[in-house]
């Protein structure tokens, strides 16, 4: 079987800067506004108010572009896009991306599951497909855009949860070379743990219909405990799972990337696979939490800091929503900046 | 005060170190710490080097296994090196030889209370004077617990100072090398092996309708 490798990776973080204190001002209590302060990221970022996602999404694929020519990226086979919250909710980003790159590939999809593990399972499903077809190169691309939109919203912002998310973008170019072998990659769906996380409106109605309730994401706080428990468990399962497959220990995993929803999930998930906090880097306190854009805004930040030198074990592992799937995936890194 | 509200404990610091209630800490300050004990793993030593419980469900009746427990010959069947088992001379107290200690006398005294059905086992190696290795063992009746039938049995063990360091060496075997404390970081995963004994013993006997303790265990 063709081996497959990731040679390049990029983010993009929009300008808008956005401090704790944004969302400590609108606090419903002191308590909460000084909860904020300290358990929150320091800092999220925020796609601007005439931003779209598929701007977000041309944003990081153009240092790819830039850095391995506008022919690799001009001829791609597969384009496969996750957007957080799409603009057009019948429409993904897809298609409106193929046109402002100017590429026709052969397959356009626009996943819309996977959550916050997205950009594994689009590394997976580039993979099978150029495994088992004529298409030799890929373009994924991870957009997470809702945090300046749904957790800004007056009634929203003022919810303890409103000051997690961050908007980030990520894309990365796979080929079938020997460059940067992806070596494994473990997916799971858990339909039992589907449906667990609602959007809510309150007075309720679909959240397309006309009404005055501003849509956010619903947990209850029991709800939350059991979520926890599942990411908890979830993140290392599969990334152990991974390691089985390719034959390796945990402490021989150079890089971890995990998801981020907060500080306690990753001190969990490291200390489950015994690695130090060095080898778990996160752009928690910088960029919030970045959904499925977390994995390539992470691996890109630290590629492009040197961090990740050719050669290293990279493992990303991730769950999604409220615990209805998991995936994680090894890479021999070989995506590293030249001098690197 | 009516009689429906929580006490006050007037007698304690309100900031007690230690205490954590509703009254001065309430949910949302709670939560966060609760939050913060929750983990992916936890430390072997954090879970089983003070104390060290394990436990199992048996489809057997808890009266039954209640019953096999409380004889100290039992021992002799589910244990994993307790063997030999003769009346020590005391009423009470047994007399058997622990496997893992090469030739080591191990001496048990076994208190059982049918009403609360547990199970203690009082034993230690090499005299039976001063009894300081203790074996807590719980039988619950499953279908209050799990609302299926059989047994639950907890099992406890204390990390005694003694396990650290032998305070009767003169009643030692000469030439014996190991302690029992040697041991104390394998008993979690010793103890369960040989909760999956008394699991395999039960299940086996009730069953097969053979009786639960033998025969010549009551004899």
């Amino acid at each position: 079987m063709d081996t497959v490798s990731l040679i390049d990776i990029a983010g993009y973080l929009p300008e808008n800067r956005v401090g704790a204190d944004y969302f400590a001002q609108f606090a419903a209590s002191d308590r909460l506004a000084e909860n904020i302060m300290f358990r929150a990221p320091k800092f999220r970022h925020h796609i601007a108010s005439d931003e779209n996602a598929v701007d977000m999404a041309e944003r990081a694929v153009a240092p790819l572009i830039e850095r391995n020519g506008s022919e690799l990226v001009s001829n791609v086979d597969i384009l496969i896009t996750h957007t957080q919250l799409p603009d057009v909710p019948v429409l993904g980003t897809g298609g409106e991306l193929a046109r402002r790159l100017g590429i026709t590939p052969d397959w356009v999809v626009d996943l819309h599951n996977g959550g916050c593990a997205s950009f594994v399972y689009m590394i997976k499903l580039a993979r099978q497909i150029m495994q088992t077809g004529d298409a030799s190169t890929a373009l994924i691309v991870s957009v997470q855009n809702s945090a300046g939109q749904i957790f800004t919203q007056s009634d929203v912002r003022v919810l303890a949860q409103s000051a997690v998310p961050g908007d980030g973008a990520g894309a990365c170019l796979l080929v079938k070379s020997q460059a940067g072998p992806v070596l494994g990659l473990e997916c799971r769906t858990y339909p039992e743990f589907a449906g667990d996380m609602t959007a809510a409106v309150d007075p309720p109605r679909k959240y397309w219909e006309a009404g005055t309730g501003q849509l956010h994401i619903g947990f209850t706080e029991t709800k939350i405990a059991k979520v926890f428990a599942r990411g908890n468990r979830l993140v290392p399962e599969v990334a152990l799972a991974v390691c089985k497959q390719i034959g390796i220990t945990p402490d021989e995993i150079d890089t971890l990337v995990t998801n981020q929803p907060n500080r306690l999930f990753l001190r969990n998930w490291r200390d489950a696979l015994e690695l130090p906090a060095e080898r778990h880097p996160d752009t928690f306190d910088e960029c919030g939490n970045l959904f499925g854009a977390a994995i390539p805004v992470t691996l890109d930040l630290e590629n492009q800091a040197g961090r990740i030198p050719n050669g290293s074990l990279v493992m990303m592992s991730a769950f999604a929503h409220a615990g209805d799937f998991a995936g994680a995936g090894a890479i021999r890194w070989g995506a590293a900046p030249v001098g690197v | 005060m009516t009689a429906h509200e929580i006490a006050p404990l007037p007698d304690l610091p309100a900031d007690l170190p230690g205490l954590v209630r509703i009254e001065t800490s309430d949910r949302h300050a709670t939560t966060p710490i609760i939050m913060d004990m929750l983990r992916s793993v936890y430390p072997h030593d954090q879970v089983f080097g003070k104390y060290c419980t394990v436990q199992e469900y048996i489809d057997c009746p808890p009266d039954e296994v209640f019953r096999y427990l409380s004889h100290t010959r039992s021992l002799e069947e589910w244990t994993y090196s307790l063997r030999g088992f003769t009346p020590a001379g005391e009423p009470g107290l047994w007399l058997a030889y622990d496997r893992l200690g090469d030739t080591t006398e191990i001496y048990t005294r076994t208190v059982a209370h049918p009403a609360a059905m547990t199970v203690d086992y009082h034993c230690a190696w090499d005299q039976g004077t001063h009894l300081w290795m203790v074996y807590l063992m719980r039988v619950v009746d499953a279908r209050t617990v799990l609302d299926v039938d059989g047994s639950v049995v907890l099992w406890t063990n204390c990390r005694h100072p003694f396990y650290d360091e032998n305070p009767y060496p003169e009643t030692a075997p000469a030439d014996r090398v190991p302690w029992v404390g040697d041991f104390w970081e394998m008993f979690a995963a010793g103890h369960q092996l040989e909760m999956s004994n008394l699991k395999a013993i039960c299940e086996y006997r009730w069953a097969n309708d053979l009786p639960v303790t033998p025969t010549w265990m009551s004899e």
